[in-house]
């Protein structure tokens, strides 16, 4: 055990030191303070766009523009990008060192791949671990301290739904371990190509590439695509939308998670499967 | 001979009912208006409006003649442009800047009421035609429908209780036409969920906002500090 923690904190400190790592932080740092800016000079026209369908009718009182509304539309433009992120840092965990040749001094120690690879895996989880707590940071501190605490309006493709402020921290808190799990799952399958791959580039394509089709997939509402969206981790990777909707679809949340979870266990099974059988020829 | 009685009998019922003066029941239910300078009450609100999902809130209202009205309730809610509360006795004070007939009697809530329709004399007002039924026997507004050039047509039906010397409704249903509130798929980034059909034309749909009144404080001098922000 001794050893496993010297090798996943060899890998952890490998992950976060390198220096493409940091652009993850700084994109989402922009982003953030982008959309935060935008929002801040011209946020009563961009959501015109929305309550002007009620505008005609009613007066719409209180703070619509606040940190959760901020925080809720941050979140749903960066949960979109957020996997290319997390792939451009895991995609390359293993297949990078096999491209180096490092590799080969790695497996010198005693232990197991299995352990080695699992190493991997965890600081790629780490590694979107400290990703969320950033986008955490921006997206919910930062608009707060900019705009205020308010009840939230949020968007979803039936309407609004007004959540009080009072009930938000823990849907937050959920969300936030939703989009964990999600962008985990991303990572683990970062890891399985890097396994497979010998080449420090295409795991992280691939994982572009099939991430970008699966959600275009989603987007579309054809027939002969909707057999095939439940089984897409991207269609899952929304759920934690739906924690603010009313009343909470709580089976559908958790069917999501099960979906991810099933996941995340193939991939890292396969990742283990195939680097215990793998040749090191470099 | 009998027949002739009830002839004579219909008429008379008949000629009774014609027989109210829409002014004189205005000025009745103005009288009730003038009593009340301020008021504070509770407020709780019922929002059912299409497309648009949000809890009930408590709140407080407050009013001040001649216009100063507000309604005080943390979050975000819903309020018609135009206040029911207070355009119906802005609306029927001046009873000069109008003219009222009665187009008919109707039942409401088991109230004998005369629809008493205020047509503007100038034409620059912003009210185009409001309909009131008024109880014939106690003059208090019932139903009303305020048709306004910018914010359209406002149904309200009123319920009263221990307020209604005062012509200070329980409750106000308010009810809307509107175009159900949507959010564009890719504005709300739901890529799980499916877009439903369109049907063709969109059809307005019934929304409606419930403001039930309790506890109210009558002509407690309230002080302009109440109004503001």
């Amino acid at each position: 055990m001794k050893e496993f923690i010297a090798i996943l904190k060899n890998e952890i400190i490998k992950t976060i030191k390198r220096p493409r790592s940091f652009i993850g932080f700084g994109i989402i740092a922009f982003i953030c303070l982008m959309l935060q800016s935008a929002f801040y000079h011209d946020g009563k026209e961009i959501l015109s766009f929305v309550t002007g369908q009620l505008e005609n009718v009613f007066n719409v009182e209180g703070k619509v523009l606040n940190g959760n509304l901020i925080c809720f539309i941050v979140l749903q433009t960066l949960i979109v990008q957020m996997p290319l992120l997390v792939a451009l840092v895991t995609g390359d965990l293993v297949s990078g060192e096999t491209a180096n040749g490092t590799i080969r001094f790695l497996l010198t120690r005693p232990a197991s791949r299995t352990k080695i690879v699992l190493a991997k895996w965890i600081a790629g989880l780490f590694y979107t671990l400290l990703l969320l707590i950033v986008l955490g940071f921006f997206a919910l501190f930062v608009s707060h301290w900019i705009f205020g605490d308010g009840d939230l309006m949020a968007l979803n493709s039936e309407g609004l739904t007004i959540i009080s402020a009072d009930d938000i921290v823990w849907r937050w808190g959920y969300a936030f371990l939703i989009a964990f799990l999600s962008l985990s799952v991303v990572a683990t399958l970062a890891n399985m190509l890097s396994c497979i791959m010998d080449n420090s580039i295409t795991p992280i394509v691939s994982v572009m590439a099939i991430i970008i089709v699966f959600t275009i997939i989603g987007m579309f509402d054809l027939p002969s695509f909707d057999i095939i969206k439940p089984f897409l981790f991207t269609t899952h990777m929304i759920s934690w939308k739906s924690l603010f909707e009313d009343p909470i679809p709580f089976h559908d949340i958790w069917f999501s998670i099960v979906v991810l979870i099933i996941h995340i266990v193939l991939f890292i099974s396969i990742s283990i499967f195939y680097f215990n059988r793998k040749d090191i020829n470099s | 001979m009998k027949k002739l009685l009830s002839i004579l009998l219909l008429f008379v019922s008949l000629q009774s009912l014609a027989g109210v003066d829409p002014k004189l029941l205005v000025r009745e239910l103005n009288k009730k208006f003038s009593q009340v300078i301020d008021y504070k009450a509770d407020l709780y609100m019922e929002f059912n409006l299409p497309g648009v999902k949000m809890k009930n809130l408590k709140g407080k209202v407050v009013f001040k003649k001649p216009n100063k009205f507000k309604i005080k309730a943390k979050g975000i809610f819903f309020l018609p442009k135009q206040n029911p509360m207070q355009n119906m006795s802005e609306m029927l004070i001046d009873t000069n800047s109008y003219t009222s007939i009665i187009s008919g009697y109707e039942t409401v809530e088991g109230k004998n009421c005369a629809i008493v329709n205020i047509i503007p004399l100038k034409a620059q007002d912003e009210l185009i035609l409001g309909k009131f039924w008024i109880d014939i026997k106690n003059p208090l507004v019932y139903k009303s429908q305020i048709t306004t050039k910018n914010n359209g047509t406002i149904e309200t039906k009123s319920v009263y209780g221990n307020f209604m010397k005062y012509a200070l409704p329980e409750k106000i249903i308010v009810k809307v036409e509107i175009n159900r509130v949507k959010v564009p798929k890719m504005m709300s980034v739901d890529l799980n969920k499916k877009s439903k059909p369109k049907t063709g034309i969109e059809s307005k749909e019934t929304g409606t906002i419930q403001l039930n009144f309790s506890n109210y404080t009558i002509n407690g001098h309230l002080s302009d500090a109440e109004f503001i922000d």
